[in-house]
């Protein structure tokens, strides 16, 4: 192999190519699965994807592992629902709005935690999820404490409007993810997680690319969380608990990290998993947690390495 | 000519231990320069306190007429110095080609780039020159010891650096790979680049040097071409140790 059969157009069109083929899968999902129920569970899908990728964005690149992805989600999804619910903002406004806040809140963990590493950068990113998620239920007055607030105005007047609008901003958030990770932006930033004092040795600020990594991945989650706010018509503490900072973490695992595709699996997976497991009663999370288990043990890099492994073995790139 | 690096009155004490003391040096462009000394006399910390990774507690750095002794590694980088590592410090999962982008992505490096190239065909330049090339699709966890060291330098020689800093790079090599990187160095020195070279090896060292400084307990003892050093008195003492009589 040359050089040049790594970079160049052809190689971007078929990178593009398998995405192409999921975009396509999105839209048509609704030919097949129009119940109103199924498609409120893709709709979570989706909104776990966002969660999930831009998550793997932040700490599948520069190798810290951020606890404190709820901050992000519960910031904008109460800054959407309180702009909504006093300004009377649609979600036209409160989307993008709330993705800024998320934003400043992702320059502000940052910021915070420029000279942390390891358990020590967790640890901080936990605790600012930790805080809102007390500052809601102590300042009830304003964020409705334990019940959160209702009566935000709808995402779409439908399921299926709900559905194709969190499906094209989740396609949009993937592409821009997927395709950032593969420029030199993501190159950067996978130096930093690799061995972060090489690169700041090769003139590289890594304040600098670790602080607009966490804005990035600060205002896709706020941007999904102010979402799903309005397609709930209601946000709760729970969107700001570390259990939901947990599950993503989980998702981008089992699914594979550092790659932005990975995630999506995982996040598919886990989240149609938990619905499809209901049947099994009080079981259900006993299975569910021990699937997880197992995933992460036998394929500790995430299902999707061993579907691209499985794939090379199947067109004779791999024995 | 006028010194493109000039280290004054630097010192650093870690505790108790002065590990360097009134260092002074001066550096013109196109020098090839040796250092040597005892473990532990301060050669790395010198390197670590002009390229930013720990600050002095006194003294100054000039780097082309700019202080820079409270600059950050990436500023100095980007103001013409780069180093190589004592353990080789890079990106192991990335491929040989990557390892040799990401400097490519520099500030500097970035305002150097003729005529608008793609980085990873400055990338592959670096790599033709130091003759890993045919190697760049290959994960860097993959290189043998030697090859990895000559990967450090391509990283570092990305930079586009005015003065290149190499810390002990004939450590572990055997005699083959020294003989390559001896080859590489004394080919970048032809093209004008300026070097400081930290070694042991002193005879892989001298061949290729055209001063020495010598370091004993954080201060420098002496200062001049390799034969000087090799017969100055205070040198044999403290460092080479004394002839047979």
């Amino acid at each position: 192999m040359k050089p040049e059969g790594l970079f160049g157009p052809r190689v971007l069109y078929r990178r593009l190519l398998g995405l192409s083929i999921f975009s396509a899968v999105v839209l048509l999902v609704p030919v097949v699965f129009s119940d109103p129920y199924d498609l409120e569970l893709l709709f979570l899908c989706h909104y776990y994807v966002m969660l999930a990728c831009s998550w793997d964005l932040l700490t599948g690149f520069t190798g810290n592992v951020s606890f404190g992805h709820a901050f992000f989600v519960g910031g904008a999804g109460f800054a959407g629902a309180l702009l909504n619910l006093h300004l009377g903002w649609g979600p036209w406004l409160t989307l993008p709005i709330g993705g800024l806040i998320a934003a400043l809140c992702g320059l502000v963990v940052g910021s915070f935690t420029l000279r942390l590493r390891g358990p020590y950068f967790a640890a901080v990113t936990f605790c600012f999820a930790t805080l809102l998620y007390k500052l809601i239920m102590i300042r009830y007055e304003i964020f409705g404490g334990e019940e959160g607030l209702s009566g935000i105005d709808w995402l779409m007047e439908t399921s299926l409007g709900n559905y194709y609008f969190s499906g094209i901003l989740m396609l949009a958030a993937i592409l821009f993810l997927y395709l950032l990770s593969k420029s030199s932006f993501g190159l950067i930033l996978r130096s930093i997680g690799e061995n972060e004092v090489a690169s700041e040795g090769s003139g590289i600020n890594t304040t600098f690319y670790k602080i607009v990594a966490f804005m990035i991945s600060g205002f896709i989650a706020g941007v999904a969380g102010a979402m799903y706010g309005h397609a709930q018509m209601h946000v709760g503490p729970e969107m700001a608990h570390d259990s939901l900072s947990g599950l993503v973490i989980i998702m981008a695992v089992v699914g594979g990290m550092g790659s932005i595709i990975g995630p999506i699996i995982g996040a598919y997976l886990l989240t149609l998993a938990n619905e499809s497991l209901r049947f099994m009663g009080e079981f259900r999370l006993l299975i569910y947690s021990s699937a997880v288990v197992a995933i992460i043990l036998f394929a500790p890099k995430g299902l999707l390495d061993i579907i691209t492994r499985g794939f090379r073995r199947i067109v004779g790139q791999e024995k | 000519m006028e010194a493109i690096l000039e280290i004054k009155e630097l010192s650093k004490a870690f505790g108790g231990l002065e590990a360097l003391l009134n260092f002074d040096m001066e550096v013109r462009q196109g020098d090839l320069i040796g250092m040597i000394g005892p473990n532990g006399a301060g050669k790395t910390t010198v390197f670590n306190l002009i390229t930013g990774f720990i600050k002095p507690d006194s003294g100054d750095v000039w780097l082309k007429g700019e202080k820079t002794t409270y600059l950050k590694p990436f500023q100095i980088v980007n103001r013409g110095m780069s180093r190589t590592f004592q353990l080789v410090d890079l990106f192991k999962e990335m491929t040989v080609l990557e390892n040799v982008m990401v400097p490519c992505f520099s500030h500097r490096a970035k305002q150097r780039r003729h005529n608008g190239k793609k980085p990873w065909k400055v990338a592959i330049e670096f790599l033709e020159e130091i003759g890993l090339a045919d190697r760049f699709n290959e994960l860097a966890k993959n290189l043998p010891f030697g090859e990895l060291r000559l990967l450090d330098i391509a990283r570092a020689m990305a930079t586009e650096p005015d003065i290149l800093l190499l810390d002990e790079p004939f450590s572990g090599l055997d005699v083959e790979d020294a003989a390559v990187l001896s080859q590489a160095i004394q080919r970048m020195h032809k093209k004008g680049q300026t070097m400081i070279i930290i070694e042991h090896r002193l005879g892989d060292l001298l061949k290729l040097v055209e001063s020495v400084v010598v370091i004993v307990f954080g201060q420098k003892i002496a200062e001049g071409t390799p034969e000087e050093i090799m017969n100055n008195e205070k040198v044999v003492n403290a460092y080479l140790g004394q002839r047979r009589q």
